[in-house]
């Protein structure tokens, strides 16, 4: 054994190798440019905008490239977006880039479908297949061509439309897991608009969450997180205060000045509860004036009625109304964590009837609706096609699965993101449907699970390799256009789908071509653009087309006249006796719906709660777990009546006990070294169930058992707050 | 534990760098000579970077052949750069001339000043491939410094 004296002697000499061993001198090769990039100096930067895709918020980045390679992203600090501002997930874009795993030719299969095993050909020879197939399909039955995307946006959708509309085929389906349907549904009933609202934050007095993961991953968290900082400290004698309703402490809810754990699926009852108290008390002139409204209903939506059904307090019923009316503009918003339950439609309805009733509606630090698409009136009815409404597609995804099954569909067309055979639940059977295609053509940078079930993989360029314009979803008053370009040459030789679309529409000829009268999409834009007299190449060096002024608002319904939401009590699949706990589940904040987890850089950064890393977790109150006799760390098996999956505890001491979470976004079979097999995939679990109302996914409808299990590995986490909970009264 | 010593002492003999190796071939026989005394060429022709940028910087394969694709195009060295060119390739040029990384080196503000190349890099004017005739020590660098009354604060150089 060694003795004291002895170890630091050895340790003093083993410091000292170390230390000198390691010098290596500087690089020995010096490889200058064959052909230098014009413009460029050596050794300094250049800083090209363009538009972010790493989820669909659509905020403005700017890349710093040196000596033609992309080395740094940062948030455009003139995008009204996210102006300045960027989130992990945007920095993260560059591995997308230089990915190892990209692909950089053209494959065609090499196995059995679904295998995942293909063999690189030459690009003449993929496009002579595609258009072989197009061409057969045209003549023989063009309705039995499928497009699935994810939702798409700009005029790389409209070309989309276009070509599918000239081929002749309805079939245009575009999948969002995490699409908005509730949220349009409920500004439908409330406020009479179908879009997504404007929530100005920065202005509000006052902020009520309803479950809402606005700091995360809901439609615009930069935008809200910047807004969100406004709030709390960007006014002088004004600090905004924050309070969240939810049945678990997610990264938002853990910034609010008080949470409020309620049951999952009755944030619209609790919302009722304080419209109830605000109306009762004639606490705004809006509520004053809400006598329907509580004819029809509120009456009886009592603080007391609200308090057995969820555990609250009347007081804090009584006092979160009170002070929310007290101090206006309140704002109340609600997210996807309660738009995923069975009655999400009536949650967010009950939600938006609070903004109604503190008439907050066009004011500032209240919700209105600028019309975002207003610029673009020339295109007429197409305008909608460059801002589709952030819909789910749910119902249409299904519906083509099924057709597909039926052997409806002789060629699909495959791009984006979305990832259906991954996102989808596994009881809809996409994987077997998609594979039923005879002729599947992906045009994809990765191999994930959807992509490798294609006998044909055509290679694109990421985000920041192409031309294109984007209109954000949320996050600006109206006219703001977001432009892309190449920041560096292309690292390999790559089509877009906008612009193999076009080619093949000059080759099938007829409608289609006359659709789409451009050369590529970059062409498409400066045409387009230029006849709505935008000087483009000043737009592109600024990122997009930024107006300073707002554009118009839509008119908005008067709050007098907002009917009654009818009350839904949320369901959950699965009998509580065998399932004792309701699974929920919530987008990762680093991967998304899944698309980030092939990058290294977001699987090694710590979620900001658990701060686990390179895996997924199941998120358990201490006192669950005690009676399950499960601890930290433990290997589990969840399961639903719908799958099992197997996984880590990670404890959470503010997770409602009969809750258990799993972050959605880890679990992959495919997609790269750097996805595979890290957990079980969330979306297994889920049933198939649709929101009431609306027919988006019901994610949040299903219970579960857990049980003990052996799990390879285990949960690596950075830091452990468990310490903590008894010094700061947490537990 | 004297065994365990001597391994750590050994691992460390191992570790430690080699003294400066000889100068490794370059790829192209290139002749500094021929370029610049005989033809009389600016070395900021081909090392256009130095007045700009903090590195002076290596001509790239198309610089190269503004001038090769009609100049001595016979030659075996010339020869291997249109190589190059029509591969598309670049030039894996061998590093001659090294700072250390803690010495900021701005080509640039020398360039600006008037100090001529061959200051630093003497009888590059006369040589084949690429040389280092000059230790670049801080003694130098200062006498230098000092001459021309130009800053000798230690964060000019070193940050």
């Amino acid at each position: 054994m060694l003795d004291r004296r002895d170890f630091l002697k050895l340790s003093g000499a083993t410091a000292f190798a170390v230390l000198f061993g390691g010098c290596e001198s500087v690089p020995k090769k010096i490889i200058p440019f064959v052909i230098p990039p014009e413009d460029s100096t050596l050794g300094e930067a250049l800083w090209f905008a363009t538009t972010c895709r790493q989820c669909p918020a659509g905020c403005g980045i700017v890349v710093r490239v040196s000596e033609g390679r992309a080395k740094k992203i940062e948030g455009n600090p003139l995008h009204p977006v996210n102006r300045g501002k960027l989130c992990a997930r945007g920095q993260a874009g560059l591995q997308t880039l230089y990915h190892p795993e990209r692909l950089s030719r053209p494959l065609v299969l090499s196995g059995p479908r679904g295998s995942g095993k293909y063999r690189e050909i030459s690009w003449e020879e993929a496009l002579s297949t595609l258009l072989d197939g197009l061409k057969r399909v045209r003549a023989e039955d063009p309705e039995s061509l499928l497009l699935l995307t994810d939702p798409m946006r700009g005029h790389g959708n409209l070309v989309a439309a276009r070509f599918l509309r000239g081929f002749g085929s309805p079939h245009r389906v575009a999948w969002d897991p995490y699409g908005q349907d509730a949220l349009l549904a409920a500004c439908q009933a409330v406020f009479g608009v179908r879009d997504l609202p404007e929530y100005d934050i920065a202005n509000a007095r006052y902020l009520l969450s309803f479950s809402g993961d606005f700091l995360e991953t809901w439609v615009s968290p930069v935008h809200y997180g910047r807004a969100y900082g406004d709030m709390r400290h960007g006014r002088v004698t004004v600090r905004g205060k924050f309070v969240h309703f939810g049945p678990r402490l997610s990264l938002t809810a853990a910034n609010a000045d008080a949470y409020l754990r309620i049951p999952p699926g009755t944030e619209g009852i609790v919302s009722l509860g304080l419209a109830h108290v605000m109306v009762r008390e004639k606490l705004t002139p809006a509520a004053a004036e809400a006598t329907t409204l509580w004819k029809d209903g509120l009456r009886g939506m009592t603080p007391e009625s609200v308090a057995g059904r969820t555990g609250l307090s009347v007081a804090d019923i009584e006092g979160v109304a009170r002070e929310f009316a007290a101090n206006q503009p309140g704002l109340a918003i609600a997210g996807g964590g309660t738009a995923g339950c069975t009655n999400g439609t009536f949650n967010l309805t009950g939600v938006a009837l609070l903004n109604a009733l503190a008439g907050n509606a066009g004011r500032p630090g209240g919700v209105s609706f600028p019309n975002r698409t207003a610029g673009f009136t020339r295109q007429g009815t197409e305008a909608d096609l460059l801002l589709p409404p952030p819909e789910s597609g749910y119902a249409a995804v299904r519906k083509a699965a099924e057709k597909m099954k039926r052997g409806k569909f002789r060629m699909a067309l495959y791009a984006g993101a979305a990832n259906p055979a991954f996102t989808l639940p596994s009881t809809v059977g996409f994987r077997e449907a998609f594979l039923s295609i005879p002729r599947v053509v992906s045009f994809a940078s990765f191999l994930d699970e959807t992509t490798s079930l294609s006998d044909l993989v055509l290679p694109v360029p990421t985000y920041l390799e192409e031309w294109g314009d984007d209109i954000a979803p949320a996050g600006h008053a109206g006219n703001t256009v977001s432009l892309g370009q190449p920041v560096v040459n292309p690292v390999y030789d790559t089509r877009s789908l906008a612009d193999i679309l076009i080619a093949a529409g000059k080759e099938l000829g007829g409608p289609v071509a006359a659709g789409l009268p451009w050369e590529n999409l970059k062409d498409c834009l400066e045409k387009e653009y230029g006849k709505m007299g935008v000087n483009l190449q000043e737009a592109y060096k600024n990122g997009g087309i930024f107006p300073r002024e707002a554009g118009r608002s839509r008119p908005i319904r008067n709050p007098g006249s907002v009917p009654f939401p009818n009350p839904g009590e949320a369901r959950f699949e699965g009998e509580p006796d065998r399932y004792p706990f309701f699974l929920h589940v919530y987008p990762s904040t680093l991967f998304y719906d899944g698309r980030g987890a092939n990058l290294p850089w977001l699987q090694e950064l710590p979620d900001p709660l658990s701060t686990a890393v390179w895996h997924n977790w199941v998120e358990l109150h201490p006192d669950t777990a005690k009676t399950l006799g499960l601890s930290d760390g433990d290997g589990v098996t969840v399961v639903s009546p719908f799958g099992s999956i197997q996984t880590f505890v990670s404890l959470h001491p503010e997770i409602a006990p009969d809750v258990v979470a799993i972050p959605l976004g880890q679990g992959h079979t495919r997609y790269g070294k750097y996805a595979r097999e890290r957990g079980g995939n969330p979306f297994t679990l889920l049933p198939e169930t649709e929101e009431g109302t609306t027919r988006a996914p019901a994610w949040q409808s299903t219970r579960v058992a857990l049980s003990k299990a052996a799990v390879p590995g285990r949960l690596v986490r950075t830091a452990s707050t468990e310490g903590q909970w008894k010094i700061e009264h947490i537990l | 534990m004297q065994d365990l010593i001597a391994l750590a002492l050994f691992a460390l003999l191992l570790a430690v760098p080699f003294p400066a190796e000889a100068q490794k071939p370059q790829p192209i026989q290139y002749s500094h000579k021929v370029h610049v005394t005989d033809n009389k060429i600016d070395c900021q022709f081909c090392h256009s970077s130095a007045r700009r940028s903090k590195y002076a910087g290596i001509p790239s394969v198309e610089k190269c052949m503004i001038c090769h694709r009609v100049i001595a195009v016979g030659k075996p060295e010339v020869k291997k750069v249109a190589k190059y060119w029509s591969d598309r390739k670049a030039i894996p040029w061998n590093r001659v001339t090294e700072l250390p990384d803690h010495v900021y080196f701005p080509h640039y503000r020398m360039v600006n000043a008037g100090v001529p190349c061959l200051e630093c890099h003497p009888g590059m004017d006369k040589a084949g491939v690429a040389v280092q005739n000059r230790e670049f020590t801080m003694g130098f660098c200062m006498a230098c410094h000092r001459k021309r009354g130009v800053s000798i604060d230690c964060w000019t150089c070193h940050y």
